[in-house]
């Protein structure tokens, strides 16, 4: 894999992170959209205009697939994907866990990206072939047990559906119990970002946006990890997903397989 | 009686230097060594080649082993004394192992905090630091190589160990805490920091050996300009005298030229991102010049030098992936944690262009 579509990822994601920080505070409106999670401000718009600046002016050859404006050029079998604030509702109401997500998709598999969180100065970023790395280290975990690993999780950002949701609750109590805890951070990137670090042990999602979680999947295994993912919706780009310590794997398998469906 | 040496490490100075400390008529070796192949060659053979250089000319020592184990195949509780040179990330790797020792152990690591850090690890109070204050190439000349694969080529150095440490004997100089900090500070800056920007200036040369960069007017001039701004900073914030910087310097100088070591700039100048860290030899040589009101300007030359080096098999390869994808300000914030607001983020972000642009026209060879 050629070095400059990381080196593009790391630039663009860095980029984004510059503008969320300096409007970290200032948010002067939102608007809902599927949910009162789902939360998109005026600064999710100018952080993904200066990537999709950074990508056009290095890559103009590949189209790009963002969160806001969707797709820009044509997607064909290798894209960028882009979610340019993950983690809107911590970032308007000032919690330091929010990021850039920026990844290159290859033949449906993400094989570059960078993500960042610009607030804790965490910049992660990886490459097919080479690895995944948190600002000056390479990663790789450990491979923790479950009873000693912190989790989490990330819900499906639809309204709310009785059967959906408690399925979801009845997993992460389920979760929460066998491990150090599950969290729900409200940054599904920042959490598979996390599992390369190994921070946590685990973290799935139902039913996630892909630009939320492409450039993530990649870390995780780039260090190390068991990662399976399934496309539940290719038009919505809705994807669930299992990244773990292969410790982690195996008790977690068959409890998230039952509630949410992975290939 | 022999005493029974344990080495962790066969590399440069493993290898090439601690033989020549020790007599083979009272002491016997035996290596750890992580490298496969080298500890497989070391374990059949039994035996090796190290040679010194002295007054132009090579002195041979061949040394003969008892043993090469891999990482984990050793007993170290079976020695009298046990020696380290594996570098200092790999050190504290060892405390489950030097943790059931009671003889001394010695560190000849880049790191004097390594010393209380293994201590409070292992529980031991054996642990005492030590300063091969030497240049040992890990390979050597090829007509030496065709006699023994095995060749490695030191200089004539002078060791500095704890005097805690004195039972273990040998050719070595056992001093005091005031005398070994002093050693430790001319070692760390002088030779240290020099020695490294003097590998990074060669690689953006393309030479292979550190002596062929310092034969070019323009690295010798850096390096010397380097050295100079240690030695006024060693003076002013350590009250070191001003007789043994000099001597120190012009003794550093020399090693670095010399001709006959053929030290590979790639075992000089791996890891750039270690020795780029806050109180590292690169950066935190530079900060302790400032406080001290010296503007380090051939340092920071040095510094960005680091920034550019590129070589694909290092463990810190990743430093041009970023150099490349960042801008200056964010590469200096992100990686090199330097804050915005430092009087040395600044030095740097105002020469960034122009000494860039000089280091990408250095004769390159």
């Amino acid at each position: 894999m050629n070095n400059k579509f990381l080196e593009i990822a790391i630039n663009a994601a860095v980029s984004g992170g510059n503008i969320l920080m300096q409007n970290y505070g200032k948010i002067i409106k939102s608007s809902q959209k599927e949910s009162l999670r789902d939360i998109v401000t005026e600064i999710d718009a100018l952080s993904e205009k200066e990537i999709v600046k950074v990508i056009q002016h290095s890559s103009d050859k590949y189209g790009i697939l963002t969160e806001e404006q969707g797709q820009i050029g044509h997607l064909d079998n290798s894209y960028w994907i882009v979610d340019a604030l993950d983690g809107t509702v911590n970032y308007i109401h000032q919690i330091p866990l929010f990021s850039v997500s920026v990844a290159f998709v290859k033949n449906g598999q993400p094989v570059a990206g960078a993500i960042y969180n610009p607030l804790a100065e965490d910049l992660f970023y990886g490459l097919e072939n080479t690895g995944c790395f948190k600002n000056q280290k390479k990663l790789f975990i450990k491979d923790t047990p479950l009873s000693s690993s912190l989790t989490a999780a990330a819900f499906s950002g639809k309204a709310y559906n009785k059967k959906n949701r408690s399925g979801e609750f009845e997993l992460f109590g389920r979760i929460n119990d066998l491990s150090q805890g599950c969290l729900r951070t409200g940054s599904a990137a920042m959490n598979l970002a996390y599992v390369s670090a190994g921070n946590f042990g685990a973290c799935w999602g139902n039913a996630n946006k892909f630009w939320d979680i492409a450039a993530g999947l990649l870390f995780a295994r780039l260090s190390g990890a068991v990662v399976k993912f399934h496309v539940v919706d290719d038009k919505k780009h809705l994807v669930n997903y299992l990244a773990a310590t292969p410790k982690c794997w195996e008790e977690l398998e068959p409890i998230v397989s039952d509630v949410i469906k992975l290939d | 009686m022999k005493k029974k040496l344990l080495i962790y490490g066969a590399g440069a100075i493993g290898r090439g230097y601690i033989p020549w400390l020790f007599s083979s008529k009272d002491y016997e070796f035996s290596f750890v060594e992580s490298n496969s192949a080298l500890c497989s060659a070391l374990q059949s053979k039994k035996v090796f080649t190290t040679f010194r250089t002295k007054n132009n000319k090579y002195e041979k020592l061949v040394c003969q082993i008892e043993n090469c184990f891999l990482p984990g195949k050793e007993i170290p509780t079976k020695y009298d004394a046990i020696i380290t040179a594996v570098g200092p990330r790999n050190t504290l790797a060892l405390k489950d192992k030097l943790a059931k020792v009671d003889c001394p152990i010695v560190l000849f690591e880049n790191d004097m905090t390594l010393v209380n850090a293994l201590r409070n690890l292992t529980g031991s109070t054996k642990i005492y630091f030590g300063i091969p204050d030497v240049i040992t190439s890990n390979t050597a000349p090829q007509k030496l190589l065709d006699k023994d694969s095995l060749s490695l080529v030191t200089e004539d150095g002078e060791c500095f160990v704890d005097s805690g440490a004195g039972e273990l004997g040998g050719f070595i100089n056992y001093v005091d805490e005031i005398e070994l900090k002093k050693q430790w500070m001319a070692k760390l800056y002088i030779h240290n920091t020099a020695h490294c920007v003097a590998a990074y200036l060669g690689s953006q040369c393309g030479k292979t050996y550190l002596h062929e960069g310092m034969q070019l007017p323009v690295v010798y001039n850096i390096v010397e300009g380097v050295m100079g701004e240690m030695k006024n900073m060693l003076h002013v914030k350590y009250n070191i005298e001003s007789e043994f910087v000099d001597y120190y310097a012009k003794k550093e100088l020399s090693r670095f030229s010399n001709l006959l070591l053929y030290d590979p700039i790639i075992r000089v100048a791996r890891e750039p991102f270690r020795k780029l860290a806050p109180n590292n030899r690169l950066i935190g040589a530079a900060q302790l010049a400032l406080f001290s009101g010296i503007v380090p300007e051939n340092l920071i030359i040095g510094i960005l030098s680091a920034f550019l080096y590129d070589k694909a098999d290092d463990s810190d390869y990743n430093i041009k992936y970023l150099v490349n994808a960042l801008s200056p300000e964010s590469f200096l914030k992100l990686i090199i944690r330097l804050n915005s607001h430092e009087a040395l983020y600044l030095l740097i972000l105002n020469r960034w262009d122009s000494i860039i642009s000089k280091l990408n026209n250095l004769p390159y060879e």
